[in-house]
């Protein structure tokens, strides 16, 4: 008994602990996602590698060849990527 | 002692696959007419009993809009920009369908296979049954989006 005791006590906040994606796997999904939707735009990219969030369903991703772009949801229920001005 | 430490490690190790984000797939339809004995015919299948239609299960354009939009393999965004496409390739045949041409719809059989290589793209590694399916139905897709009755009917 008491050895069930100890594994339900593991088991507990092992379940808690893997009961939700982590921050860093909602992370890479987003960054497949951006890679994905600026690809399927046809805009040259190769891979997302940041994201900074701006607002609701709106984000400047960063691709491997340095280029950024705005990718957002448009009013009219669009998904845009908008080239952003490298800095310099 | 030894008995306990093992169960703890198949419990960790059940745990940890169950929440890496496995998803029973949803049975294809092809899998659901490999699982079907040939002899059993049902509904309005019955119709359409020759040996192409026994061997392709009918396409169900409402089951295949479902999983495409309750996927885990592409991300918001992603079906977002796709549902865009698809609305603007829609559009396209509207037009055509309007229009009243007999001929000219093999103009958009390109765009078509753009858009479907596309999504086979996007899919396929995350969710090879759903690839599967939409590869299988390319053509009843086709069919239904060239046909100005059946296109009238779905949309």
């Amino acid at each position: 008994m008491i050895t069930r005791a100890r594994a339900s006590a593991l088991i507990i906040p092992l379940a808690i602990l893997f009961a939700g994606p982590s921050p860093a796997a909602e992370d890479a999904a987003l960054l497949k996602d951006l890679t994905s939707v600026i690809m399927l735009l046809g805009m040259p990219c190769g891979q997302v590698v940041s994201a900074t969030r701006r607002g609701e369903n709106d984000h400047i991703a960063s691709c491997k060849d340095g280029s950024r772009y705005r990718v957002f949801v448009s009013a009219e229920g669009r998904a845009v990527a908008e080239k952003q001005k490298n800095r310099p | 002692m030894m008995p306990a430490v093992r169960t703890i490690g198949i419990l960790i190790l059940a745990l940890t696959a169950g929440c890496a984000g496995l998803k029973e797939a949803p049975p294809s339809e092809s899998d659901g007419a490999a699982k079907t004995a040939p002899s059993t015919v049902k509904g309005s299948a019955k119709s359409s009993a020759s040996p192409v239609a026994k061997k392709e299960p009918p396409l169900d354009v409402a089951a295949l809009k479902t999983r495409l939009r309750d996927t885990q393999a592409i991300g918001v965004f992603t079906k977002l920009a796709l549902k865009n496409q698809m609305d603007d390739l829609l559009e396209q045949f509207r037009e055509y369908h309007q229009s009243g041409q007999k001929t000219g719809v093999a103009s958009l059989r390109q765009p078509y296979d753009m858009l479907v290589l596309k999504v086979l793209s996007l899919v396929q590694d995350g969710d090879p049954s759903l690839a599967r399916t939409i590869s299988g139905s390319r053509e009843a897709i086709w069919g239904i989006l060239a046909d100005k009755a059946k296109f009238n009917s779905v949309t």
